[in-house]
């Protein structure tokens, strides 16, 4: 303990290819503190943990730039399994733990109390036979720790998910010599009760001395637990905060930040309410890592709404679920008609199209040409393109050609030719010929969910005037759901901000980065500051 | 850079090589009907002629050893070991003395005998051509009468119950044919003839005696008749008399003999340079397999004209199994569309068209109606099969590739069972003892045998066209395309291609996957009705446990892959598949003789094609 930080990362810099997702980043952690890494998706969180474990993605994609000490000896990670042996734990998001095993097991796993016998003498350590009761005790003095009472010889299958997290926890807390603990957003999983058993069992293990750095979006409990901050923002260092100097709105602001220019430049402009293009009541979806948990909003003729929040809080769920693509229920109405919800050809025929955000999942035929990409909906929802003879109804050829080309022409779709196979193109060419496909059924109202994920700077750009300019001029109600707050925020009329999959509220695209960063960590603005006020 | 220069480099030796060899050819190869060749022919004639009757004396000279040395032993008083041995030690030493001479045939005056040979050939011509008329004549006045016999017997062998084979060309028994008095005559001519021969033999030979000529006639004669023989023909022969060394230009000779191969090699060349030139974009455009597959079946195509096989009638017959299969392979197409993979439970369909089949024989409908009831039956009985085949295997989505295959084997095992319990009475059908169906049932004339083959069929040389064959193979792979092209065809083939995407758009995937599959079923039974209308016969039981493979091979071969084809695929992928089994089979018979090697081949190359395309088939989509 005589060094000051247990854990030091020194202008950590990390590059895959051209693209430089850390920059400069410095991480330090006291012994015995918990320190919150806060930062949207993509801001470099789980990059810079991948450095801290010395993932192989890491050492395979050309290794990193700048120096992790820890105890304040310079060392080199190079495997996970070296992070393990150094003092370093880590608590998954998705649980690394075998259903099928024992509490005991799992926390032991390959770490097992482990007695000689007559054949490992001959064949060596792994036919030692198991000290189950040693491992059991170990066990059980884990299990105390965390504030668990499960018998440790309950099966983890059929477990309730809190308990799996708090299994996770005490494995790690039971490997000795551990100095540093990750926690990788541990309470996104738990009931607010076991949050809240799981914040109390962090500082309990804080005040043993190994240090935690807890990941997280929940500004809430990084107010509650942590003592101090480090914001990371677009693979850059924001700052270094000590809890006690700062506040939640402080913490959303600098979480949120001002990503850059915006692309696309609009008009400001009323935001049209006169006529209610869809609404939605108490929308659930089941979509896994996306679902939605009773949503309800309306949507106005002629507007862009934007749809915004964190990664798997059930923001892609929405248009999934307004589709059927994912089982879903609840009431939609589509100008007045209501809408069936369960398959998928019934929203198709009411008007509404969707651009989806699985691009090669479900957005494209990548085997097929760019013209029967463009051509296929409409002929199969509506009839169009087609030679009927009788009860036969054979393709037009002609006619999907005309319309190829003039989508190609019309949103610049660089291809050889409507032969071209669509998953030979880029990626911002295969969206434009989604959002053809989607315009070819001439739909009353279109769904855009991630239009610009995966797909470069101009194309972008394009993408997103070319939504502009279909609200503009076609008067098309646009629902736009998008990760990029800065994208939505330089087109969108309105943006409805989801948590949990939960709406938390909507917000005027010129509100502060506070609101949106308060926003997307699921509390309410207006709320927040009322509370405030009181 | 440099390996494109060294391919370039590689292509203009190739080419170079080869335009040696083409204008070496072309120079030669007219010169077979030519003065220098009949010159040739003479000579070689000549020299073969002395060289066998060379070999004759020496083994005159060998017989009066051995019996020396027997009776110089038996003088000695030896035993008979005694004589054995001392005979052969004789017969080691003659020959030892002669194997090494040399025979200089330049110095041999052969003025007497050339006239002499020319006569003597002549007059074998003359001989020859009064025999074969006769014995022509005789057939035409004795054919009816034995057509009439075999159809007698083949009848008795249908009422006795017993399995009637392939029908076989009919032949007249030709023991009670007789010699006619001017072939008589003609032969007492060349006998003459022969006696100028052996004089002017007797003079170069001296030591040539009556009973060493007597014995060596037969070998005189077949060298000396050379009656409507080709150039090719007789230097082979020669050459094996082994008299190669004896003419005056060998090297002239030979070039004229390979002539015909110099011009093949040549074209074999060029292939290969444009093959090295344009690898690459071959190699995109087609593939590698097809690649492999394509060169190999040009490099068989030129081995078929090297060994002089009538790679004509060999064409033909590749085009005829090319018809034969292409419904069965086209039976694959909507199963990969929509989804289900390689429909390796082909079988059910080939069971339903065999059912079908087996109706018509039944009932006793002739003919083109007799093939379109079949086709009938047979597709209602595979709509039902395939139908329950779909429910199963959209029970057990992601596992097509283990259902289809498990399906295809069990439906076999199953029908094995059937085929010995089915109610079928006809006597043609059924085995003469106890119940069951035959194991082999030949179609006939009062069938649909060669419906299909015979419909408008005609001949170029020796290249048959199954018109009729490759029409209807057409029309199915026709109507298979405009199915593709309709509404429930473009959402069939995306079902395939990717399910999600089909869901998207409000498709119901399983009863498209139901479409393919029984579309796919009801081809397998119209696949099998016309590969047995041209084969000439049903088979049942095991038979069809390989048909779903070999049709599978076939479509990837064409280069699909188990989730995207095209009609182009079938005809390409079954052309080269059957064509490389067609030719390979005669190649490899004349490579390895006697031997089992191109059945061999056959499994080598259907498997091995099905364990690619499975490498293939977890990887990307795009072939």
């Amino acid at each position: 303990m005589s060094a000051e930080y247990v854990l030091e990362m020194r202008n950590i810099t990390k590059n895959y290819g051209e693209n430089t997702v850390l920059n400069d980043v410095t991480l330090k952690v006291r012994p015995g503190e918990i320190h919150a890494l806060l930062g949207e998706n993509g801001a470099g969180k789980s990059t810079l943990m991948n450095v801290l474990f010395g993932m192989p993605v890491i050492h395979a994609t050309g290794g990193f730039g700048g120096e992790v000490v820890l105890d304040g000896d310079k060392t080199n990670i190079t495997s996970p399994h070296d992070a393990m042996t150094k003092g370093i734990g880590m608590v998954h998001q998705e649980f690394m733990l075998l259903p099928g095993f024992t509490v005991t097991e799992n926390i032991k796993l390959n770490r097992e109390v482990t007695r000689k016998n007559i054949v490992s003498r001959v064949l060596g350590r792994n036919m030692e036979t198991l000290n189950m009761n040693a491992m059991s005790s170990a066990a059980r003095k884990a299990l105390d720790s965390v504030g668990m009472s499960i018998d440790e010889y309950t099966r983890v299958e059929g477990m309730p998910v809190g308990y799996m997290q708090f299994v996770e926890i005490a494995r790690e807390i039971d490997k000795t010599g551990i100095k540093l603990l990750v926690f990788d957003e541990p309470t996104a999983v738990l009931t607010e009760s076991e949050a809240k058993q799981l914040v109390s069992v962090m500082k309990a293990i804080a005040e043993s001395g190994i240090a935690i750095i807890f990941i997280t979006h929940r500004l809430d409990e990084v107010m509650e637990a942590a003592d101090s901050i480090t914001i990371l923002r677009d693979g850059k260092l924001v700052t270094c905060l000590d809890k006690k100097q700062t506040s939640i709105i402080e913490l959303a602001e600098l979480m949120i930040g001002r990503k850059g220019e915006a692309m696309v430049s609009v008009e400001p402009r009323e935001v049209p309410h006169d006529e209610t293009a869809m609404s939605v009541r108490d929308l659930y979806v089941n979509m896994s890592g996306e679902e939605v948990r009773g949503v309800s909003f309306d949507v106005f003729k002629g507007e862009i709404l934007g749809i915004g929040g964190l990664a798997g809080q059930g923001k892609l769920g929405i248009p999934n679920g307004v589709m059927s693509l994912y089982p879903s229920d609840g009431e939609v109405t589509l100008f007045g008609e209501q809408l069936t919800l369960g398959n998928a050809s019934n929203a198709l025929r009411m008007g509404i199209a969707m651009v989806s955000e699985d691009r090669k999942g479900v957005g494209l035929l990548l085997d097929q040409s760019i013209e029967d990409n463009i051509a296929f909906t409409a002929m199969q929802v509506k009839g169009e393109y087609l030679h009927k003879f009788g009860p036969i109804s054979l393709k037009d050829g002609a006619a999907i050609r005309a319309q190829a080309e003039k989508m190609i022409k019309e949103l610049d779709i660089r291809c050889f030719g409507p032969l071209q196979h669509s998953g030979t193109l880029s990626g911002g060419n295969q969206q434009k010929v989604c959002i053809a496909r989607a315009l070819t059924l001439n739909p009353r109202f279109l769904f855009v969910s991630e239009p610009t994920r995966g797909i470069d700077i101009g194309a972008k750009k394009l993408v997103l005037e070319t939504l502009v300019k279909l609200n503009r001029e076609m008067g098309m109600t646009i629902v736009m759901v998008s990760s990029e707050l800065q994208e939505l925020r330089s087109i969108c009329d309105r943006i409805m901000i989801v948590s949990e999959g939960k709406l938390v509220d909507i917000l005027s695209p010129a509100a502060s980065d506070a609101d949106f960063g308060l926003a997307m960590s699921g509390i309410k603005p207006d709320e927040h500051r009322g509370g405030e006020a009181q | 850079m440099t390996k494109n220069k060294a391919r370039r480099i590689v292509a203009i030796v190739l080419v170079a090589a080869a335009i040696v060899m083409g204008i070496a050819g072309g120079i030669f190869l007219p010169q077979r009907n030519g003065e220098t060749a009949r010159a040739t022919t003479e000579e070689l004639r000549i020299r073969t002629l002395l060289d066998v009757t060379g070999d004759g004396l020496v083994e005159t000279y060998v017989k009066i050893a051995r019996d020396e040395a027997m009776k110089v032993t038996k003088e000695a008083g030896g035993n008979m070991a005694a004589r054995r041995e001392a005979a052969n030690k004789a017969e080691e030493e003659t020959r030892a003395l002669y194997a090494n001479t040399e025979t200089d045939y330049s110095t041999i005056d052969t003025s007497a005998l050339a006239p002499a040979v020319a006569e003597y050939a002549a007059r074998l011509e003359v001989y020859y051509n009064l025999t074969s008329d006769a014995e022509q004549a005789y057939i035409d006045a004795h054919m009816a009468e034995a057509e009439a016999e075999a159809e007698a017997a083949r009848e008795a062998k249908i009422a006795a119950g017993e399995e009637v084979g392939e029908e076989k060309p009919v032949t007249v028994d030709m023991s009670g044919f007789v010699a006619t008095p001017e072939m008589e005559a003609a032969l007492a001519d060349a006998d003459a003839a022969f006696e100028d021969v052996a004089a002017a033999l007797c003079g170069i030979y001296p030591a040539l005696d009556d009973d060493a000529l007597k014995t060596l006639k037969p070998t005189i004669t077949s060298v000396v008749l050379q009656q409507g023989e080709s150039f090719t023909d007789l230097y082979d022969r020669y050459m094996a008399a082994g008299s190669g060394k004896a003419v005056t230009a060998p090297t002239k000779a030979w070039l004229i003999r390979y002539a015909d191969d110099l011009l093949y090699g040549a074209m074999a060349l060029i292939v290969a340079a444009v093959i090295i030139l344009f690898y690459e974009t071959l190699s995109k455009k087609l593939g590698i397999p097809r690649i492999v597959l394509g060169v190999f079946f040009i490099l068989l195509c030129f081995l078929c004209l090297w060994f002089d096989l009538s790679l004509a009638t060999l064409l033909s017959n590749s085009l005829v199994r090319m018809g034969m299969n292409a419904v069965m392979v086209l039976a694959m197409v909507p199963g990969i569309q929509c989804g289900i993979s390689l429909n390796l439970g082909l079988p059910i369909g080939l069971v339903a068209g065999l059912i079908g089949g087996l109706c018509t024989i039944e009932w006793g409908i002739p003919g083109v109606w007799g093939f379109v009831v079949a086709i009938l039956v047979g597709c209602a009985i595979a709509a039902i099969a395939g139908w329950l085949y779909a429910q199963l295997l959209n029970r057990l989505k992601g596992e097509e590739m283990s259902v289809t295959t498990y399906v295809g084997f069990s439906i076999v095992s199953l029908m094995c069972i059937a085929w010995l319990v089915l109610p079928f009475q006809s006597l043609k059908l059924r085995w003469p003892m106890g119940t069951g169906l035959r194991n082999t049932i030949g179609l006939d004339s009062n069938n649909f045998k060669h419906v299909l083959d015979d419909f408008l069929a005609f001949d170029i040389g020796s290249f048959t066209v199954p018109t009729g064959l490759l029409l209807f193979m057409l029309l199915m792979c026709f109507l298979m395309w405009l199915f593709t092209r309709s509404k429930t065809g473009v959402a069939m083939s995306a079902v395939g291609n990717n399910p999600r995407f089909a869901e998207a758009t409000g498709i119901n995937v399983d009863k498209m996957r139901v479409i393919g599959t029984v579309l796919s079923t009801v081809l397998g039974a119209i696949g099998i009705l016309v590969y047995s209308q041209s084969y000439g016969f049903m088979q049942l039981y095991t038979a069809p446990r390989q048909m779903g493979f070999i049709a599978a091979s076939a479509i990837l071969i064409g280069g699909a892959s188990t989730s995207r084809c095209k009609i182009s695929h079938v005809l390409i992928g079954t052309f080269l598949f059957q064509g490389v089994l067609t030719l390979g089979m005669p190649v490899a018979n004349v490579l390895v003789p006697g031997s089992t090697i191109s059945e061999t081949l056959r499994i080598l190359i259907s498997n091995g094609i099905i364990l690619y395309a499975l490498t293939k088939s977890g990887g990307e989509s795009r072939a």
